[in-house]
């Protein structure tokens, strides 16, 4: 008797529900949850709110959403790993029953749960309309929803085709820097080659992807066009299929596929300790397809977003692609240990290795990032042809450069995110295994700290001209020393603990709840949201609108401040600059007053 | 002096203790098998006596030197092999050995020798076109051995040298590890293969509950019996296996 779908989707959600019950008992990854799912559902407010202001808003909404599906994984380790298909490759399942079981489980989550709340968004827009405009809401919202959590799974799936070969690896990074780049700069394009009306465009467009059929099957409702209605919806469930036959036919490729890595090249050829070193980090480097994805996903989201405003004839982005490539490459550098898997044990098993694995990675760093830069960064501010952005770059780079080399080592040794080991690693090459939203964490901290370590720089350039280069490589050579050296020294001090971390991974919630971090559940609850709520107010609602504001951009996105009148946009951009650095003292205050007392150096 | 002195090793993970004061000594020169059922504490003990893992309560002593007060001239002493951890899973087999010789201080001449001889005997030195995170669960045990063994240790602190590694290999292994222990070496291995323990060491320890349930030469162990039956004895008869199941027939 051949097993169905009815027989296989109940457990694989009971077992779903038991992984995450699991999860939410560890404190650590609970608030972690906590603040993300408190995001969400202020996310999915806002859209809800659109509902009832505009149609066009909620257009724009709906595509954001779906690209937060599509590309979201591609950034938190591959989306949830609860149930791994590689589970139930024994079981004498068709793939196409397998992944429907699989896709059945996937809504039982917060990130559906949360979207889908979002999509009554469109259940408000038709109650607007008519009755029956409500109505069509309902089934629209259920297609829609299967829809995102389609999309997601399938690009998961071709991004791990993809990223098995070193070409497959550069082009996923390329399509990921684009369309991320798209959303923040597409305006230019769309300003240049489509239409002046830009926001009309937006809403255009958002309503013709698939994105935005929920919502014209509920507008055409309430205008009575009821081919448009069912087309809509039709379309939407026959894409829905088609991606659904596509994932089952990937799975099985993901279940059969080998895990080998790429064949070595470019042999390792040392002769002194520290060459060796810094030779084996740069061959990570280069033959770990998913970092190399995540490098050229660097230069290609820092290429493409300076260079899109070039379209309606703005050059005056062009000097920082240099200083974005940096913050993007040091922000996917803040987990080195932890994506290493367990294998420090060789660091702590060989005497006085921890300080030279420390500055060989930094150097790697150095080494594989800034000739690129340097000369990617000549060569465009040369073409800006801008000479006043010459000391502002030139001083910012090495700041920026120091900065994340030291900061990258420090956070992968003091907040180490527990990974699979690297030939463990599920079919799933996005999969991280560990704290998804510690990662995403991770690098905002990253952003905003090697951005502050370029401060000094960038004052003293902006006001007194070339004088910021001597302050950037000052700040850069002191980032890059200190912060190397407390890592090395915690690495020493605390090499059995960061080891035991990365050992557990998720499991020994015991041992490691009482690492680090604040003891009770409210109050890391309150640290990470704190936390993320403070970057958010402090980094795109203060510093990117001050930015825009003083270059004399036209851009206002989602940036509150260029929304409203002009006498009020400085008293805005203060105000969020204060309550992100509010929330941020908050955070740390909190965090300072229920961590468990500092450990003795040597334990 | 004793090769190895393990001293109320004791480590709780929340509120299950999984290694309770446990203590042994390891004579120098002596091939020292740790025997104990699956969950016994084995690998906590082993890890928190090479300075993997650190104790909640107790001391480890290599050749007199204290583990987690000097732990650089400790490890400088012993070469271990741990069990399941991750390795320079991007570097070939021959670039991760030359890469942990330099990083130990070995010349560089001496390292690649080394390397060449420690390859050969292992079998593993055709496979220089793959990463090490393509390597069968065997060849990392080999690989692993090879690390140990790279600095020329006084002590080896093995955790499953032999599992899932080919009979051939096993031979090869055993034959290393018998010359180690000629020339002067000490090993301390954990295993559950009886047979195996009864044929390579002269020591053993049971370890049950994450103590040390008997001590002594293999003969003082078994008294009389096989291995096997003194170790049923003494970590609990299970008569389970035996009743029940009856569905399976086919």
């Amino acid at each position: 008797m051949a097993i169905g779908l009815t027989d296989v989707a109940p457990p694989l959600v009971r077992m779903r529900l038991a992984g995450f019950r699991h999860t939410l008992s560890d404190p650590e990854k609970s608030s972690w949850i906590w603040t993300g799912a408190s995001i969400g559902v202020l996310l999915a407010a806002g859209t809800i709110w659109a509902g009832f202001a505009d149609a066009d808003l909620v257009a724009v909404a709906m595509a954001v959403w779906m690209l937060g599906w599509a590309v979201g994984p591609l950034f938190a380790g591959g989306g949830d790993e609860t149930l791994r298909p590689e589970y139930f490759t024994m079981l004498p399942l068709r793939p196409r029953t397998l992944a429907g079981g699989l896709l059945t489980a996937a809504f039982a989550g917060i990130a559906p749960a949360v979207s889908l709340l979002a999509l009554t968004a469109l259940i408000v827009l038709g109650a607007r309309l008519s009755l029956l405009a409500a109505i069509i809401a309902i089934p629209a919202a259920l297609l829609q929803l299967t829809s995102f959590v389609l999309v997601s799974r399938l690009a998961v799936a071709v991004f791990g085709v993809l990223l098995r070969y070193r070409s497959g690896a550069i082009l996923a990074a390329v399509v990921n820097a684009f369309v991320l780049a798209f959303t923040a700069q597409g305006w230019a394009l769309i300003a240049a080659y489509v239409s002046s009306d830009v926001q009309g465009t937006m809403a255009r467009a958002a309503r013709i992807s698939p994105s935005g059929w929920g919502l014209v099957a509920v507008e055409s409702a309430g205008c009575g066009d009821w081919w448009l209605v069912l087309l809509a919806l039709a379309g939407l469930a026959v894409l829905s299929y088609l991606m659904y036959v596509a994932w089952a036919a990937l799975l099985v490729r993901r279940t059969t596929a080998s895990r080998g890595g790429v064949r070595p090249r470019w042999r390792l050829n040392a002769h002194t300790a520290r060459a060796a070193a810094t030779g084996k980090e740069l061959r990570t480097w280069s033959r770990d397809l998913l970092t190399g994805h995540r490098l050229a996903f660097a230069f290609g989201y820092g290429l493409f977003f300076c260079l899109m405003p070039l379209a309606v004839g703005w050059s005056g982005m062009l000097p920082w692609t240099g200083p974005i490539v940096v913050l993007m490459a040091g922000a996917i550098s803040a987990n080195l240990y932890g994506s290493d898997g367990t294998a420090v044990w060789l660091t702590l098993t060989t005497p006085g290795a921890a300080a030279v694995d420390v500055r060989a990675r930094q150097r790697a760093f150095l080494l594989v990032v800034t000739p690129p830069v340097l000369v990617l960064s000549v060569l465009l501010t040369w073409w800006a042809d801008s000479p006043d952005s010459w000391p502002l770059v030139l001083g910012v780079l090495p700041a920026l450069i120091g900065g994340a080399a030291g900061l990258g080592v420090l956070l992968s040794v003091f907040s180490a995110v527990p990974a699979p080991d690297p030939h463990q690693r599920s079919g799933n090459v996005l999969a991280s295994g560990g704290d998804d939203g510690q990662l995403v964490g991770q690098v905002y901290v990253m952003l905003v700290a090697t951005a502050t370590v370029a401060g000094p720089a960038l004052a003293a350039g902006l006001l007194w001209g070339w004088w910021g280069l001597p302050a950037g490589l000052a700040s850069g050579v002191l980032a890059w020393w200190w912060f190397g050296r407390v890592a090395a020294r915690r690495l020493e001090t605390h090499g059995p603990e960061l080891l035991s971390l990365l050992r557990g991974g998720a499991g020994t919630t015991t041992s490691r709840a009482k690492q680090r971090g604040p003891a009770s559940r409210g109050s890391r609850f309150v640290v990470n949201a704190c936390t993320t709520l403070g970057i958010i107010a402090l980094v795109p609602q203060g510093i990117v609108p001050m930015v825009f504001k003083l270059s004399g951009s036209s851009v206002t996105s989602w940036f509150l401040a260029l929304h409203v009148d002009e006498p009020w946009q400085w008293p805005v951009i203060v105000a969020m600059i204060v309550l992100g650095l509010t929330l941020l003292a908050v955070a740390f205050i909190v965090y300072r007053r229920s961590s468990p007392a500092a450990e003795p150096a040597t334990g | 002096m004793k090769a190895f002195e393990l001293d109320g090793l004791t480590k709780r993970f929340g509120d299950e203790i999984a290694v309770d004061e446990l203590s042994l000594t390891v004579p120098k020169g002596s091939f020292f098998g740790m025997l104990g059922p699956n969950g016994a504490g084995k690998t906590t003990s082993l890890s928190m006596a090479v300075g993997l893992l650190r104790p909640d309560a107790g001391t480890a002593r290599i050749f007199g030197v204290d583990v987690w007060a000097e732990p650089t001239e400790a490890k400088a002493l012993v070469g271990v092999l741990p069990d399941g951890l991750a390795m320079p899973e991007r570097l070939t087999g021959r670039e991760a050995l030359l890469y942990l010789g330099l990083l130990r201080g070995l010349p560089e001449r001496e390292v690649r020798d080394r390397t060449a001889e420690l390859l050969d005997v292992l079998e593993l030195d055709d496979t220089d076109d793959k990463q090490v995170a393509g390597y069968s669960t065997g060849m990392r045990k080999k690989l692993g051995l090879a690390i140990a063994l790279l600095h020329a240790p006084r002590l080896l602190v093995l955790d499953e040298p032999f599992e899932a590694v080919d009979p051939v290999s096993a031979a090869t292994i055993r034959t290393i590890l018998n010359r180690f222990v000629e020339n002067g070496g000490s090993v301390v291995m954990s295993s559950h293969v009886m047979a195996l323990v009864e044929r390579l060491c002269d020591r053993v320890a049971v370890v049950a509950d994450g103590k040390v349930v008997a001590a002594g030469t293999v003969d003082e162990v078994r008294a009389g019996g096989t291995l096997e039956d003194a170790f049923v004895e003494l970590v609990g008869a299970s008569t389970r296996g035996v009743e029940g199941l009856r569905w399976l027939s086919a």
